[in-house]
């Protein structure tokens, strides 16, 4: 199969070994766009709930490796 | 006519006349020769024989399948795979620059599946490595990391509409090792889990990364595909070998 711009889709059938590769399908696009955006989102609650303890460390005078001390 | 103690072959009596001798000797034998062939049933490499429910007349046993054990059936040995304690590996896939890898039409012979999944590598740094079970999309999923890392800490509620088992989020260097074991992968009445444990390259700092958590699946549905992807990017390398377990 050619190779193009498009996303790559590999299937093993277990039963049978037979390997595809092949472009994702519209639907299949789609759902990429769904699931970047879910990471996006994902990673944006990390980002905040790290920002959140930074500040309160920083409120109460504490570096994250002093914390971890007083935690180990 | 006489005949011998073990087989009752026919043997000339002592008052047999000796024209009779070369047919005594001929019927002799071909009654040696079919007993003997009797006894030994087998006809190829590794064959193996057993008495049947007529004396003197043996059954042969083809030889079995690689990773079979001997067991006994209706009260005669027989093949058999082995019920318990043994791994079976099922495939074999390479990552290279694809976005999205299928294991599917998983067979539906074992108790438990094992992932094994060596030198992962995302395209892009602090990309992490997805899964679904099913091609299922919808919001099924919750993931746990005992490390409280990557954004996880204790199972929540189903709401996810993917796996996440860390691993090595590198670009550049994969060293990482993860194995994920799937309990009772085809029963239709409960929920599904899994467990992971993994180690693998963290892109920063540029150090290793260990981790063990859980994923859970609220379908019924038996198991029978599992797809890795990146929501982004692709998957640059690795190999994941998928194993049944009895």
């Amino acid at each position: 199969m050619t190779k193009t711009d498009k996303p790559q889709y590999k299937i093993v059938n277990c039963e049978t070994g037979e390997e595809i590769v092949r472009d994702a399908n519209a639907e299949e696009i789609a759902q990429i766009a769904i699931d970047a955006a879910n990471a996006l989102t994902r990673k944006a609650q990390a980002d905040a709930k790290e920002t959140a303890k930074a500040a309160i460390l920083d409120r109460i005078g504490l570096t994250a490796d002093e914390l971890k001390t007083i935690l180990g | 006519m006489a005949t011998t103690t073990n087989y009752g072959w026919t043997t000339p009596d002592d008052t047999s006349l000796v024209k009779d001798g070369a047919s005594a000797i001929r019927t002799l034998g071909t009654s040696v020769d079919t007993t003997t062939k009797n006894l030994n049933p087998e006809t190829t490499l590794g064959d193996l024989a057993f008495r049947s429910s007529t004396s003197n007349v043996n059954t042969r046993l083809g030889i079995g399948t690689a990773g079979q054990v001997l067991t006994v059936a209706s009260g005669v040995p027989s093949w058999a795979t082995a019920s318990s304690g043994s791994m079976t590996l099922i495939s074999t896939t390479t990552f290279s620059a694809t976005t999205s890898v299928t294991l599917s039409s998983i067979p539906s012979t074992y108790k438990d599946l094992k992932l094994v999944i060596r030198n992962l590598k995302p395209s892009t740094n602090l990309q992490y490595v997805y899964m679904r079970f099913n091609g299922d999309t919808s919001a099924s999923y919750t993931s746990s990391n005992g490390n409280n890392a990557y954004g996880l800490d204790q199972l929540s509620a189903f709401g996810a509409t993917e796996l996440i088992f860390a691993s090595s989020n590198n670009s550049t260097t994969a060293q990482g090792l993860t194995v994920i074991d799937i309990p009772d992968y085809l029963n239709t009445t409960t929920w599904k889990i899994g467990y992971f444990r993994s180690i693998g390259n963290d892109s920063t700092p540029t150090s290793g990364q260990y981790s063990n958590g859980i994923i859970a699946y609220d379908d019924l549905a038996a198991i029978n595909s599992i797809t890795f992807f990146r929501p982004s990017g692709n998957i640059t390398s690795g190999t994941v070998l998928l194993y049944g377990v009895n």
